[in-house]
């Protein structure tokens, strides 16, 4: 009996395990130094790999998001406003709530717009993400308006304080971690069905898939992972303020998404790396790089559509088969047969 | 081919009643009424923009219509949404983008299987349609490596392996060469028997309509402008007029 | 009454401004299906294209109008010819890179010219008084260009062989092309004349309200809540939308303070999705 019930997934499936493992591995990095710009700088790349990620997830069903900085907010204001008031330091607690409040929020946002067509998705976040600040300088009250709320207490981990430089690193690297982790077991777990409305969403509901409910769990955990990013960056300032999650940094996000490669796992970590990367080596300013992010995005959409690591696969896979030169049949997957290649 | 068609139990009634649709002040079609007891084919032609394959979205939800109701086994199914109309047994096929191209063909029915709401049994329905086509030396192809013909069937498989109850098969035939055309045949053959569904055809190729269909419906600028036995529709006037001669284009 | 008056007067001008942006972001939308997130950037290259003209070509000021227009009707053909067009059928593709272009636009700007908004006024002054209610002059001037573009713009639409072609091609693109009409030509053309209207629009309103680089922004936000209100790809819609949005933003300014029109916009745009979320004109909306 041929097998259907169980899909087979395909290469590729190791990106996940080596993304993951990837972030559990800089851990490392407190423990062999204390030099402060190496912290401040992986402490920026991994809130931008995680924001990445949450660009990564809608991504692979072809949505394109722009409310990372919305659920950022939502989930830094949420960690600073229980610091601050409610006296809570517990990085768990703060934690998993710096996931659940921005999930929820986008679970009535996600029902109402994700029914619609994904051009809809696109328009809304983008207004989102431009009234983010507003609403964030105009309620005082609630968010500490153009101050922001400064001042927050270091967060504890089981009594323990985690207040100095590294303790920070360490809780950013958490949090990312976290993030990678529900990242790669939702984007695995789901790939088949995610792949589907990716390539042919009529198909895939013709098929009887409901789509507009995974589209929607999709933004749900990709709101909470943004929180998470939220919580990291509030963490490292100490502050939740408004600039903090500017609309333009939506668009950086996706950048390095984009740049990076929105087909594997590996590319959100990849780009939101070498971007961070290049935007500090290179000391350029806010507008150069954002000049090169966007040069770069229109040459990889042009040329090289999978990003730095879909580029990088595709030329290691065809290495790898001119060196074994087997092939199945004639309608290998990787292009027209090459005259100068050993037979079989 | 008799209207005692075999009918294993699995297929249902599919009653479309008066339904008419709109776009603002452009009519496309009006007043269309048919029904397609199970087991039983009916086909659909016309000339091009008479508004066959909107019939068809109509039908399955995609669109829904300006007025009238499309009923399956008596149940209500207008203007529900596309998956629920699949998931209750009205499904389609589409005459373009019919596969998931850059899966392989395992995953591509895997996946149908799975929005469905399938199990295992389904292989089983599918598997002689997979022999049929020798599609399972393919199973791991990609499945736009295949040859466009077995690309189109594999898109019927797809309609099958969500366990329908009425088939709404658009333009079927259309790229195929004349050969590949009888694996329609095979197709819309098992579709009756095994499962027992309906099917509704839309096609311009006159002899699988005459091979397939003992009763076809011509659909001309939004109305219906024949129904009947093929032998005797198409010999008539009006609608060869209607095809301008176009009537035998698709035979070669 | 004075105040009411004066606040529907700009509401109006406003809606004018935004009718105008809102047609050329539709009309792209609707004919090539590309969501333009340029569209606010070549807004400011007109603004800025025109300062050049008037501060370092000492151009008069309409010549550096229709200079600024034509410069980004230019890049706007351009642009679709030789980028969009590759890849036209992709909706996610070309969104992309009309964003990678906005970024470049947005940042280009700034590095040329700095952040601070450089000194760019409108060379008509003055105010006409009357019974009641006062309106400046400028205002006035901005309010019949924008009439006149948007008459226009109806006029092309519906009355020419050119504007009967880019609907045909709206409507359904298999169709127009099997008789005879060529996407090749037509989609740049439909292209250019929206981003010339982006920049006309900026020259003509950015020495009134502020020009700085980062103006584009809200503009293209404005656009969408624009077109969500009045239906994706509907020019009757977004019109009718954009002089709603105008009088909704002046009011609440005057009489709510604070930037709390744009919240009130948006929560006006999630409530009409909820209710009726083709917009008030538009059609086919249901995705997944």
């Amino acid at each position: 009996m041929i097998q259907f019930a169980r899909s087979a997934a395909r290469g590729g499936s190791y990106s996940e395990t080596i993304g993951v493992l990837v972030i559990a591995a800089v851990f490392v990095v407190p423990w062999i130094t204390e030099n402060p710009m190496v912290y401040s700088l992986a402490n920026q790349m991994l809130i931008a790999i995680t924001a990445a990620f949450s660009v990564y997830i809608m991504l692979r069903m072809n949505l394109m998001t722009f409310a990372v900085p919305t659920f950022m907010a939502i989930g830094g204001y949420t960690v600073a406003m229980l610091g601050l008031r409610h006296g809570v330091t517990d990085v768990l607690l703060l934690g998993l709530a710096s996931f659940v409040v921005p999930a929820l929020f986008a679970l009535p946002l996600g029902a109402l717009v994700l029914r619609l067509t994904g051009v809809y998705f696109v328009l809304v976040t983008f207004v989102l993400t431009e009234i983010t600040q507003l609403v964030l300088f105009e309620t005082p009250g609630l968010t500490g308006g153009s101050n922001g709320l400064v001042g927050m207490p270091a967060v504890t981990f089981f009594g323990i304080e985690l207040g100095d430089n590294r303790a920070v690193l360490q809780v950013t690297i958490g949090l990312a971690l976290v993030g990678a982790i529900v990242t790669a077991v939702v984007t695995r777990g789901l790939r088949q069905h995610f792949a589907a409305i990716e390539e042919n969403e009529l198909l895939a509901q013709s098929l009887g898939l409901v789509v507009w409910h995974y589209k929607a769990f999709g933004f749900v955990i990709a709101a909470g992972v943004s929180g998470l990013a939220g919580f990291a960056l509030v963490n490292m300032l100490l502050t939740a303020h408004p600039t903090s999650f500017s609309a333009l940094s939506s668009v950086n996000y996706i950048a390095y998404t984009i740049i990076g490669g929105k087909s594997s796992m590996l590319g959100p970590i990849v780009g939101g790396a070498l971007l961070i990367w290049a935007g500090d080596i290179f000391a350029l300013r806010g507008e150069y790089s954002q000049f090169l992010f966007g040069f770069l995005i229109v040459v990889v959409v042009l040329l090289a559509r999978d990003g730095i690591v879909g580029t990088i696969y595709r030329l290691g896979v065809r290495a790898v088969s001119r060196r074994t030169s087997s092939r199945k049949s004639p309608s290998a997957a990787l292009g027209v047969p090459n005259a100068m290649e050993p037979l079989k | 081919m008799t209207a005692e068609s075999i009918n294993r139990g699995g297929g249902a009634l599919l009653e479309v009643a008066s339904i008419s649709k709109r776009f603002g002040g452009l009519h496309v079609f009006n007043d269309v009424s048919f029904a397609i007891p199970p087991g039983e084919v009916l086909g659909v032609i016309g000339p091009n923009g008479a508004g066959k394959t909107t019939l068809i979205n109509v039908i399955c939800g995609m669109l829904p219509p300006t007025s009238g109701n499309v009923r399956l086994d008596g149940k209500d199914m207008t203007g529900k949404p596309l998956h629920v109309t699949s998931r209750m047994g009205i499904v389609r096929s589409f005459q373009q983008t019919n596969t998931f191209r850059t899966a392989t063909v395992r995953e591509n029915i895997s996946r149908a299987v799975r929005f469905s709401g399938g199990g295992e049994q389904v292989s089983k329905t599918i598997a002689p349609l997979i022999d049929q086509f020798e599609l399972e030396p393919q199973l791991d192809e990609q499945s736009d490596k295949l040859p466009y013909g077995l690309q189109k069937m594999l898109g019927l498989i797809l309609a099958c392996a969500v366990r329908p109850k009425v088939l709404l098969l658009d333009e079927p035939a259309a790229g195929l060469e004349r050969r590949e055309r009888l694996r329609v045949d095979a197709f819309v053959s098992h579709a009756r028997t095994e499962l027992g569904c309906g099917v509704l055809i839309v096609e311009h190729d006159m002899d699988l309509v005459r091979r397939l269909c003992p009763k076809i419906m011509v659909l001309d600028s939004g109305r219906v402008l024949a129904e009947g036995p093929p032998a005797e529709v198409l010999a008539r006037k009006d609608v060869i007029d209607a095809y301008l001669g176009a009537v035998d284009e698709e035979a070669a | 009454m004075q105040g009411f008056v004066a606040t529907g007067l700009i509401g109006i001008s406003l809606g004018a401004q935004y009718a105008l942006l809102a047609l050329g972001f539709t009309l792209i939308f609707g004919i090539l299906g590309v969501v333009n997130f340029a569209h606010g950037g070549f807004y400011v290259l007109g603004g800025y294209l025109a300062y050049s003209l008037v501060t370092y070509l000492g151009a008069p000021y309409a010549a550096a109008v229709v200079g600024a227009a034509l410069g980004t009707t230019a890049l706007g053909y351009l642009f679709e010819r030789f980028v969009l067009d590759r890849l036209i059928d992709d909706h996610l593709a070309t969104l992309m890179l009309t964003l990678g272009l906005y970024m470049m636009m947005s940042s280009g700007i700034l590095v040329m010219f700095g952040p601070q908004s450089p000194s760019f006024t409108f060379p008509l002054t003055g105010v006409i008084r009357g019974y009641g209610f006062y309106l400046p002059i400028e205002n006035l001037v901005v309010l019949g260009v924008c009439i006149v573009g948007i008459l226009s713009i109806y006029g092309l639409i519906y009355h020419t062989d050119f504007g009967r072609a880019l609907r045909a091609l709206a409507d359904d693109r298999a169709v127009a092309t099997a008789q005879g009409l060529r996407p090749t030509v037509l989609f740049p053309a439909a292209f250019a004349l929206a981003t010339g209207l982006a920049g006309l629009t900026g020259a003509l309103v950015t020495p009134i309200l502020s020009l700085a680089p980062h103006v584009g922004d809200p503009v293209l936000a404005t656009s969408f809540l624009i077109v969500i209100l009045g239906g994706l790809g509907s020019v009757g819609g977004a019109t009718v939308a954009a002089f709603l949005v105008g009088m909704v933003e002046a009011f609440s300014a005057v009489y709510l303070g604070g930037s709390k029109g744009a919240l009130a916009l948006f929560v006006l745009v999630l409530i009409m999705l909820v209710v009726k979320p083709s917009g008030l004109f538009g059609h086919r909306v249901r995705g997944a």
